[in-house]
């Protein structure tokens, strides 16, 4: 049989699906490997974390007490991790002094000018006008060199609302607080909070053929995108080998899981009951976990169908008072996060420091069980989780939470803890993940004053 | 005369290191947490002037107050009015400079109620 090509498509009236990897698409197959494709997902969690003031640092509740690999996980708000402690590279005790005031008239706006910082590592421009300015972001610099083979060189996700328009106080636009990706640094990229628009986006970045309306009208049929697409998949099934019809019959199932999952939903949403997020569409649900979980399964088909390789994900609002039940905190966030330096209250701020962490130990266990070139996805993953805030009750940018999970095609070891020098800049830290990511003739990298050996 | 130039070289150096907090000073007020508020400080002799950025009810606002007073030796008082508030309401401020170059105090608002809340306040590093 002819190689498949990797840009095959399922395709019927109305709709497109991209195609997982498989063993007929070899030569590309061989060359990805060669290339080492390396996905990559930015998580940002807002408003730093309980270990990071004084009486956290003590307890070790973000950071573990020992540098190197022989770290323990137990005290921190990384436990959950734990089952993936090999693909992991904490990185403690950086800074990001670009999140700090830079002026008088700055004094005060941390929450406003944090969000913008934390993947382009550059001070924003204090403005409530169009002219806003910051830095080109992670995400997007490895996006513009390595992501624009695919159909969408990358994707932005947020959980929590971002449609403010205008000033957000203390002199800053709120686009400084919505957006964490940064095309170029006036440039900021919008995020997408409904699931039924992501799925729409992934299966329609091929062009669908399918309307707005179109795909409206097929919803109320409760008809599945599959259903467009069967004679297709079912020509290619007959040129398959065995284990790439598992393969096509695994991904078919997941994408309709997801689909079905939205449907679910977005019928539960309009039925009428009150809504804990009246506000949000449709196609949110209200369980943070839920909302969260299906973002993540996005991104896996995404990743899967090779239609982008770069995710950045949003996953709270500084100013939020959201509760979440689930990690043993009662109160919202935002008054928890300002725990006034009571040990009581910053234990309790860790519960939910813990549970949103935890929330992406959910991710690595589907990228571990997901076989791709020479491993899983998760070897070949870099998945950045932080905060540009370090202590929420402070408003300070000291010791801000990170660390990087998967191997990233082997650039990251894995399994270990570095602790920093004091007073290191964050985009040190980031400058080694971008080098090691390919872009080693990158000079620097924000407010980055050299690399830091991770 | 050894003595006499010891003395007037400890003079000199002791009006040389003679306090001064003039700058702008990110002051964290601890209320329920600790409210980022910018504090600018101009010393004349032993004369300051400023003034204080106070947060508001509304959210990303604030209010800009003028203050006068002193630094006596370490100790740092001002005192404003705030303009336009619905009852008189005035802005007192003590505070000391520490060794280290930070400042701690206490802020006080006396309004329909008086509040008190303590303070610390390091330099901003001023940045373009």
């Amino acid at each position: 049989m002819k190689p498949l090509s990797r840009r095959a498509l399922l395709r019927g009236a109305g709709a497109t699906i991209a195609l997982p990897l498989l063993e007929a698409m070899r030569p590309v197959r061989a060359s990805a490997a060669a290339q080492k494709v390396v996905r990559l997902v930015c998580i940002e969690m807002v408003h730093g974390a309980a270990g990071s003031a004084a009486i956290g640092a003590r307890k070790n509740l973000w950071a573990p007490a020992a540098a190197g690999r022989d770290f323990d996980l137990a005290p921190t708000s990384l436990r959950r991790l734990a089952p993936f402690r090999d693909h992991l590279t904490i990185v403690s005790n950086c800074d990001v002094e670009s999140a700090d005031p830079f002026t008088a008239s700055e004094i005060g706006g941390d929450h406003v000018r944090s969000s913008a910082v934390f993947l382009t590592q550059s001070h924003p421009k204090q403005t409530e006008g169009a002219d806003v300015s910051a830095g080109v972001s992670f995400d997007q610099l490895y996006a513009q060199r390595f992501g624009q083979d695919t159909a969408l060189p990358s994707i932005q996700l947020c959980i929590e609302p971002v449609d403010q328009a205008g000033g957000c106080g203390f002199g800053y636009s709120c686009v400084y607080t919505d957006a964490i990706s940064w095309a170029t640094p006036t440039r900021p990229l919008p995020m997408i909070r409904d699931p039924r628009i992501v799925f729409d986006r992934l299966f329609g970045a091929y062009g669908s053929g399918a309307s707005p309306e179109e795909r409206r009208a097929r919803r109320r049929e409760d008809r599945s995108i599959l259903d467009w697409v069967l004679r297709s998949a079912e020509r290619l099934r007959r040129d398959l080998g065995p284990s790439d019809r598992v393969r096509l019959n695994e991904y078919l199932d997941q994408v309709r899981e997801v689909e079905r999952r939205i449907a679910r939903v977005e019928a539960s949403n309009a039925s009428g009951e009150p809504r804990d997020l009246p506000d949000a569409p449709a196609g949110v649900p209200d369980s943070f976990s839920e909302h969260v979980a299906l973002m993540f399964d996005l991104q896996l088909l995404a990743f899967a169908s090779d239609v982008t390789r770069v995710v950045s994900f949003k996953l709270g609002r500084d100013n939020s008072n959201r509760v979440y039940p689930e990690s043993g905190c009662s109160g919202p966030f935002h008054n928890a996060s300002h725990h006034g330096g009571r040990e009581d209250r910053i234990d309790d701020f860790a519960k939910i420091n813990t549970y949103h962490v935890g929330t992406i130990a959910y991710l690595l266990e589907r990228m571990s069980k997901t076989a791709d070139l020479d491993g899983t996805l998760l070897d070949n993953v870099l998945v950045l989780y932080g905060s540009p805030m370090g202590d929420s009750n402070m408003h300070n940018h000291k010791r801000v939470p990170f660390f990087a999970a998967g191997h990233a095609g082997g650039a990251l070891k894995g399994g270990v803890h570095v602790k920093a020098p004091a007073g290191t800049p964050l985009a040190n830290a980031m400058l080694t993940l971008l080098r090691r990511l390919g872009l080693d003739d990158l000079p620097a990298f924000g407010d980055s004053t050299g690399a830091l050996g991770l | 005369m050894t003595k006499l130039l010891a003395a007037v070289l400890l003079t000199l150096l002791a009006a040389d290191t003679a306090a001064n907090v003039t700058g702008t000073w990110n002051m964290g007020v601890q209320g329920g947490h600790v409210v980022p508020v910018a504090l600018v400080l101009t010393q004349d002799g032993k004369d300051v002037t400023g003034t204080i950025a106070m947060p508001t009810q509304h959210a990303g606002e604030r209010k800009e107050v003028t203050l006068k007073g002193a630094l006596d030796g370490k100790a740092l008082s001002l005192s404003g009015t705030v303009d336009g508030a619905a009852d008189p309401t005035t802005i007192e401020i003590s505070g000391t400079l520490q060794d280290d170059g930070t400042m701690e105090g206490t802020l006080t608002i006396n309004g329909s109620d008086r509040h008190s809340a303590p303070w610390t306040a390091e330099r901003l590093k001023e940045r373009k």
